[in-house]
């Protein structure tokens, strides 16, 4: 609320408690984030042998084919996964929202379930399911129907498209929620038919969750790396073109790798930047005080919304449902046979004390840092209003545009050598999972303060508390649920992270998520999924407690 | 116990925004002072730039001997070290400690020792009426519980100034007449200076020793209840204070005599104010009288609406157009439409200028405008 006024002795206040947090705040990201983006664009603009001048990565790439193919490419299945999503997400909220079908909660953890599993193992159970062996493709090889293939442009929007409608579902359900019931009930009133209604009264109040749903799945699809590897064959998109060019220069100076990584970055922020000014665009201040009520349809339209709902969860659970079944399933190679084993675990025994370990220990160092850090920043952001806070809000917020694969280079690049040789160490992991997934505990924590009054805090300080003992013993406990949300959400964001761990591991600090990326690339399928599965269970089970003990629901996610 | 200073303070939001302006004040020690004035007019913020967690964009605060804020010296008296206990509007008490551990958390702070902490947590309690309570979650306890809790918290570091926002808003009538009393008894045990920020004018009229009444940011009066009520220093003052609210007729001013439609009425001979075209009568419910029959100085109304209160009557009349309420505890029975004469006793009439400044002289200066 109110804004601080001008201090009148500038040093004694810059060294006290909040600038002191705020000053540690902004080198961090300055040197996580920052820097390392810095160093990118630097690379970008820096000619190899004089040639064309500072431009001259740029002009390579806009001149010659394999390089800009790659970004139409991305364009392409971003756009096509993002108007899918739209078409079959909307429908979905819709009826899950409004119509009293059969196990209306049950879809939506199951929505939640497809969300967060690893996408890209997610892709290899498309292709042992509709690839050319593949256990569906032959199926219905057999009664003579030949399913289009899952490779290429048309594989990777399908399985983007089923990984990412999740964000539009969510988005919009939580729109629907905040619409009152006599918006719709005066549209009907007035002789407005159920479509028309939805089209002219309903559909621009969820502009806004719309259009952020919609940008949210091009900017995952954009950014994905793990899917087009393994769907994309000879149809490259730009983070495969990236993490390719990457792994050539590894040990050089990865220029084109960072001209690669700029245009993603530009594309991203565009669409971020895109995405707030629309959503504060179409904000209209709706609250509900009697929110839109169950329906009871008629047969025809009940059958058509059940068949539709099921079919979609369905065919999003079929990836996963394939690869609980094929863990336990012995493997000749790629080829899984139908003899039930528990020899695919072995593998994820032996690696207890490696990747595995390795990945709960980074993502826990890394998620502790992160609510520890994010709260401070919530508390800047919220209450201490001024020109520094709103830096570090947007800062914060960028970190949330920069993609996995773009913070990996940028990471490398910057502390590849030394003094601050930091690549293959697992410090730097930690470090860019925590700068990837820090805006989670900041907008977890500051939305919570916004709810909270600063009289709780300027009582403590009446009474004598510094702000660092206020903090601690006040804000702090009074903001516990907010943390442990924001810590969990992040919790499970990290846990399956890949495309940042890809460019950032050695061999000895590799991640479960590596290693089940490495057995898909050697076609151990049963072992893929042994790992898939143990990594589903780790990334579902503080969602679970969220959603039970902490009263979140599943919007909580997007 | 000090007395509070304040010198030409103003907060300003931005270039425009005057939360509170030039504000001159000297709070006596010891007193009860009421900052009194509608919503929006800058109490909370006056008290929290004393309590210092506000800053004001101009001016000087003292606290006691102590320079408790001045820009032109860049100095700010950390809050703690003002030595004032501040009560909020919102009680803002911690959910998640018990009463117990909301009340010693100063005394924590402070490090007073333990044995020493529980005795004075007792005593506040028990004067309090909260010795009961305290090992209850505060989400536990009623709205008047909680208020006293956040009193004890605050009592229990024995301020020698306690600020309070407004404590009583948020109970119910009954509560609120009992807590009242025992702020006012509170006031007389400690002896401590007590700023009291209400914009319910019965309130400050029964409790305060001194009311410092604002509009806008800006300080109206600063004066004993009854003074302000007796000689409102303007328009604003007089139409603040007092329930039914004043009766104001416009009219002007010529020869001695204040003249609207239907009215001439002499003012008293003590004082006779220039002339003026445009200016504004005061006059109080119960300081009107109703008689039945004519009489020299008497104005012919009509009796529009009777409100008995049980132990009053409340007339509305309309004179020349204009609708007066009238208090009554004798005098005749009144029926609806009867014709009525209204006399207004000389010595009590008001008169406020055109720009609302009080016409007949006060004892008190008239401050802002
Ligand atoms: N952060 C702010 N920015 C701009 N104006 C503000 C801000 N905080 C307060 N104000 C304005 O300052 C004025 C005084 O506010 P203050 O809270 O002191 O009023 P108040 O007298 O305590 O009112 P109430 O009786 O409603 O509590 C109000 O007009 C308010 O709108
Ligand atoms: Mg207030």
């Amino acid at each position: 609320m109110s804004s601080v006024a001008t201090a009148p002795s500038p040093l004694s206040r810059l060294l006290s408690f909040w600038p002191i947090v705020t000053l540690v705040a902004l080198a961090t990201s300055t040197f996580l984030l920052l820097l390392p983006v810095y160093n990118i664009v630097g690379l970008s603009f820096s000619g190899q042998e004089g040639g064309a001048g500072i431009f001259e990565n740029y002009i390579m790439f806009f001149s010659e084919p394999y390089y800009y193919r790659s970004l139409i490419n991305s364009f392409i299945v971003s756009i096509s996964a993002m108007v899918l999503a739209l078409l079959i997400g909307v429908p979905a909220a819709y009826i899950v929202s409004r119509y009293d079908i059969v196990g209306r909660s049950l879809i939506k953890t199951a929505v939640v379930l497809t969300f967060v599993s690893p996408p890209f193992i997610g892709s290899y159970s498309w292709v042992v399911l509709l690839g050319r062996k593949g256990v569906l493709s032959q199926m219905f090889a057999d009664v003579g129907i030949s399913l289009p293939s899952i490779y290429g442009a048309p594989g990777i929007i399908f399985v983007f498209t089923l990984q990412f409608f999740p964000f539009v579902f969510l988005l919009v359900s939580s729109g629907l929620k905040s619409i009152d019931q006599s918006v719709e009930d005066a549209a009907r009133n007035l002789g407005s038919g159920e479509g028309r209604t939805f089209f002219t009264v309903i559909a621009p109040l969820l502009l806004p969750s719309i259009t952020t749903g919609a940008l949210l799945v091009f900017i995952a699809s954009f950014t994905d790396l793990g899917t087009p590897i393994i769907l994309g064959e000879r149809f490259r998109v730009l983070p495969v073109l990236i993490y390719g060019e990457f792994v050539n220069d590894f040990g050089g100076r990865p220029v084109l790798a960072s001209t690669l990584a700029v245009l993603l970055l530009i594309v991203t922020t565009g669409a971020l930047l895109l995405q707030r000014r629309l959503a504060a665009r179409f904000s209209y201040a709706t609250s509900a005080i009697r929110p839109l009520t169950l329906q009871s349809p008629g047969p025809l339209k009940r059958f058509l919304a059940s068949v539709f709902i099921y079919g979609l969860v369905l065919l999003a659970l079929l990836p996963m449902i394939n690869i609980v079944i094929s863990a336990f399933l012995k493997s000749n190679g790629p080829v899984l046979v139908a003899k039930f084993t528990l020899a695919n675990f072995d593998k994820v025994w032996r690696m207890a004390d490696g990747p595995l370990l390795n990945t709960v220990m980074f993502t826990t160092i890394a998620t502790a840092m992160c609510a520890i850090m994010g709260t401070m920043i919530a508390y800047i952001i919220a209450r201490r209003s001024g020109r520094i806070s709103a830096l570090l809000d947007t800062v914060v917020m960028f970190s949330y545009a920069v993609p996995g694969i773009v913070l990996g280079v940028g990471l490398v690049v910057t502390y590849h050598n030394p003094p601050l040789a930091l690549t293959g160490t697992p410090l730097i992991l930690i470090l860019a999972y925590f700068i990837r997934r820090l805006p989670f505990s900041v907008r977890s924590s500051v939305s919570s303060l916004q709810q909270l009054s600063r009289d709780t805090e300027e009582a403590s300080i009446n009474l004598g508390a510094g702000p660092g003992r206020t903090f601690l013993k006040i804000t702090v406990p009074l903001l516990s649920m907010a943390i442990l949300s924001g810590a969990l959400l992040t919790w499970s964001n990290t846990i399956r992270e890949l495309s940042a761990t890809l460019v950032l591991q050695s061999g000895s600090t590799t991640t479960i998520s590596v290693e089940i990326f490495n057995e898909v690339a050697n076609g151990n399928f049963g072992t893929a999924s042994a790992l898939g599965m143990t990594l589903i269970v780790l990334t579902f089970l503080p969602l679970l407690l969220l959603f039970t003990f902490l009263g979140k629901n599943e919007e909580a996610l997007v | 116990m000090p007395a509070i200073k304040l010198d030409q303070v103003s907060r300003a939001y931005g270039k425009q925004v005057y939360a509170v302006r030039d504000l001159t004040l000297e709070i006596p020690d010891g007193s009860f002072t009421t900052l009194l004035g509608p919503s929006g007019c800058g109490k909370t913020t006056t008290l929290r730039m004393i309590a210092g967690l506000d800053m004001p964009t101009k001016g000087t605060i003292r606290i006691g001997d102590k320079l408790a804020f001045s820009l032109e010296e860049g100095k700010s008296l950390a809050p703690a070290k003002r030595g004032l206990g501040l009560v909020f509007q919102s009680y803002a008490l911690w959910p998640h400690l018990t009463v117990a551990k909301n009340i010693s958390f100063g005394l924590e702070v402070q490090k007073v020792p333990r044995a020493e902490a529980t005795r004075r947590i007792e005593q506040v309690a028990t004067a309090l009426q909260i010795d009961g309570l305290l090992g209850r979650y505060t989400s536990e306890l009623s709205g008047g519980q909680q208020q006293r809790v956040a009193i004890a918290r605050v009592l229990v570091m024995q301020p020698s100034v306690l600020l309070l926002d407004e404590p009583l808003s948020n109970l119910d009538a009954t509560l609120r007449m009992d807590m009242r009393a025992e702020l006012k008894r509170l006031h007389q045990e400690t002896g401590a200076t007590i700023i009291y920020v209400t914009h319910d004018q019965l309130e400050a009229l029964t409790m305060s020793t001194h009311i410092a009444l604002m509009q806008s940011g800006r300080l109206q009066q600063f004066a004993p209840p009854l003074e302000v009520y007796a000689h409102p220093a303007n328009q604003f003052a007089a139409d603040f204070l007092g329930n039914p609210r004043i009766n104001l007729l416009e009219g002007s001013v010529e020869r001695g005599h204040f003249k609207c439609a239907g009215l001439d009425l002499a003012l008293p001979d003590t004082v006779s104010p220039a002339d003026t075209p445009t200016a504004t009568l005061g006059l109080r419910a119960e300081e009107l009288r109703l008689h039945g029959a004519s009489g020299p100085g008497l104005a012919e109304a009509r009796v529009t609406t009777l409100l008995p209160t049980g132990s009053d009557w409340y007339y509305n009349v309309e004179l020349a157009g204009k609708s007066l309420i009238v208090r009554q505890n004798d005098g005749p029975q009144l029926r609806l439409g009867e014709t009525v004469h209204v006399e207004a006793r000389p010595e009590s009439i008001k008169l406020f200028a055109g720009d609302g400044r009080a016409l007949l002289a006060a004892p008190t200066v008239p401050m802002g405008s």
